[in-house]
């Protein structure tokens, strides 16, 4: 029996966790009626195919620019909107139950107003996506903002720091690493956001892709997809991990 | 007054804090929160109520249109049977999510193996946006009530999985030892100790799970069109009653607090042996 602590024994169960999945997968798919499902060997085939043609590179871009766009745009609201709460006590009192109410609300649920109101344009789409980002980044940033001890505020002071200095050596490395983690959340549900406006505003991108395979049962093209979207919301986690285990390596020291 | 004082008499009786006015005002203001929040309510309502009323057309909701629409809407046979149904859906897939993430989590947890055989692929299916399993879900499950279920339990499995084996991971192994010692059988070390130590992690997991679970059913009813809050949303936006709509949007939101605020009630009254605001969240 291997010992299960070596180096060699976890790759080796990793490895067989995923010949392990392709295996059943590819036996699934082979029983099954191909309107139903598609073995792993075709699905990857129908990957390089979509790959070759280029169909999968403009779908992902497309899906990808409205991700940065709706991303980008929450970002830069959210953050110095939470900054400016974060200062401002009597502001962040008065309105963060209301933006903890909208942060915990189904967002997807306000889609159909959004295809009423501004119609399936490009313009509609970001702001689903600048939605689904913009309340984890600002809710996040305001709980830092609370979790930022008056104590170190006050010695501040009484130092005679001025607002800057506040800023710079207590305000934002107090919020900072809250505000990463509402980053990383951001990047999850913005997402969940891009498909959702790809699929119930003007169909584009990736949504596009999911929506013909699966009315056209190519079943191998939705598999494919699906393969696909998955690796992208595992890259995008990583990166929003990555993002967040940067910047709360300090969290411990300001509580 | 004050200047009739001596200076120095003035700085060591009065403390510092209350030097100046106009912080006075802003502290005795910002301590009475109830109502700053209230006044918070009211800026936010009327913020909208003003744009919309200037900008947007006329069938856009907005608070005083909506508070109309309120009774009506809430009395109306629609509108609740189609809140059941999701809830009922919700609270199904919850059900079924809980059980199967539960027993999965603490086998990854307790047992190595398992968890490296398991680990990819659920990290990889948590990671994934749920609205993207919808199309294979439909073909599978037929353009039914099934196929909503499908994504409710396809959108909360995750978390309480993940959530459930961190927490079987995190049981103190002084415990495992002195049940060891004891010659525990299995059954109990796992149900007996690991489950109720993991509680805290499955909880947060839980919390997680309903927030998912509540947009995998409504985007589940937009786009398999069957009765539910999020297809009375969508039918009743398309027809222009923006107030109907959004009366169930306050509902849906009605839910994901209450469920939330009855899992923070549990954690707070049965669960207060556990530190809390460390959970994995």
């Amino acid at each position: 029996m291997l010992n299960p602590e070596t180096r060699t024994a976890r790759w080796a169960t990793y490895a067989a966790s995923v010949l392990g999945g392709a295996a059943l997968w590819e036996l699934a798919g082979r029983r099954a009626n191909p309107a139903v499902a598609a073995p792993f060997s075709a699905t990857l085939q129908r990957l390089w195919e979509m790959i070759e043609t280029g169909e999968l590179r403009a779908s992902l871009g497309g899906s990808l620019a409205l991700f940065a766009t709706g991303f980008g745009i929450a970002l830069f609201t959210a953050l110095p909107f939470g900054l400016l709460l974060s200062r401002m006590r009597v502001l962040r009192v008065a309105l963060s139950d209301y933006i903890l109410l909208v942060n915990a609300m189904p967002m997807v649920a306000l889609i159909p107003f959004i295809l009423s109101i501004f119609g399936l344009e490009f313009g509609a789409k970001v702001l689903v996506v600048f939605l689904f980002c913009f309340f984890p980044i600002l809710y996040n940033t305001i709980e830092g903002a609370d979790s930022v001890r008056p104590e170190l505020i006050e010695v501040a002071r009484s130092y005679r720091s001025g607002e800057w200095a506040i800023w710079r050596d207590v305000m934002l490395p107090g919020t900072f690493p809250y505000a990463m983690t509402g980053v990383r959340q951001a990047i999850g549900r913005g997402l969940v956001g891009v498909v959702a406006a790809e699929f119930f505003l003007s169909a584009s991108g990736i949504g596009q892709l999911l929506m013909t395979s699966g009315r056209n049962f190519d079943t191998a093209g939705l598999l494919a997809t699906v393969l696909v979207i998955t690796l992208l919301g595992v890259a995008l986690m990583a990166l929003g991990r990555a993002l967040e285990d940067r910047f709360t390596a300090w969290r411990g020291l300001t509580r | 007054m004050r200047r009739a004082e001596p200076s120095g008499a003035a700085v060591a009786t009065r403390p510092v804090r209350d030097a100046s006015p106009r912080r006075s005002v802003l502290a005795r203001l910002s301590s009475s929160t109830p109502l700053v929040k209230i006044a918070g309510g009211v800026l936010v309502l009327g913020a909208w109520e003003i744009v919309v009323r200037l900008f947007a057309p006329a069938y856009v909701a907005r608070p005083s249109s909506v508070a109309r629409a309120l009774p009506q809407a809430l009395a109306s046979a629609g509108m609740l049977r189609a809140a059941g149904v999701t809830l009922r859906a919700v609270v199904e897939g919850l059900l079924i999510a809980v059980l199967s993430g539960t027993l999965i989590g603490l086998a990854m947890g307790r047992i190595r193996v398992v968890d490296r055989l398991l680990k990819l692929y659920v990290n990889g299916l948590y990671a994934m946006p749920m609205v993207a399993i919808l199309p294979l879900l439909t073909i599978w499950f037929g353009y039914s009530p099934a196929a909503r279920l499908a994504t409710v339990v396809f959108a909360a499995f995750f978390p309480i999985a993940m959530n459930a084996s961190d927490g079987a991971r995190s049981v103190p192994a002084e415990y495992l030892e002195v049940a060891l010692a004891c010659r525990a059988r299995w059954t109990d070390v796992w149900f007996g100790i690991t489950l109720p130590s993991s509680l805290p992690y499955l909880l947060a997991g839980l919390r997680l799970a309903i927030g998912r679970a509540l947009v995998g059913a409504v985007v589940a009813e937009f786009f398999i069109s069957i009765d539910g809050l999020g297809y009375f949303i969508l039918f009743q936006s398309r027809t222009f009653h923006h107030d109907a709509a959004f009366v169930a949007v306050l509902l849906l939101a009605g839910f994901a607090v209450g469920m939330d605020a009855l899992i923070g009630w549990f954690t707070k009254r049965h669960l207060r042996w556990y530190r809390t605001g460390d959970s994995a969240a």
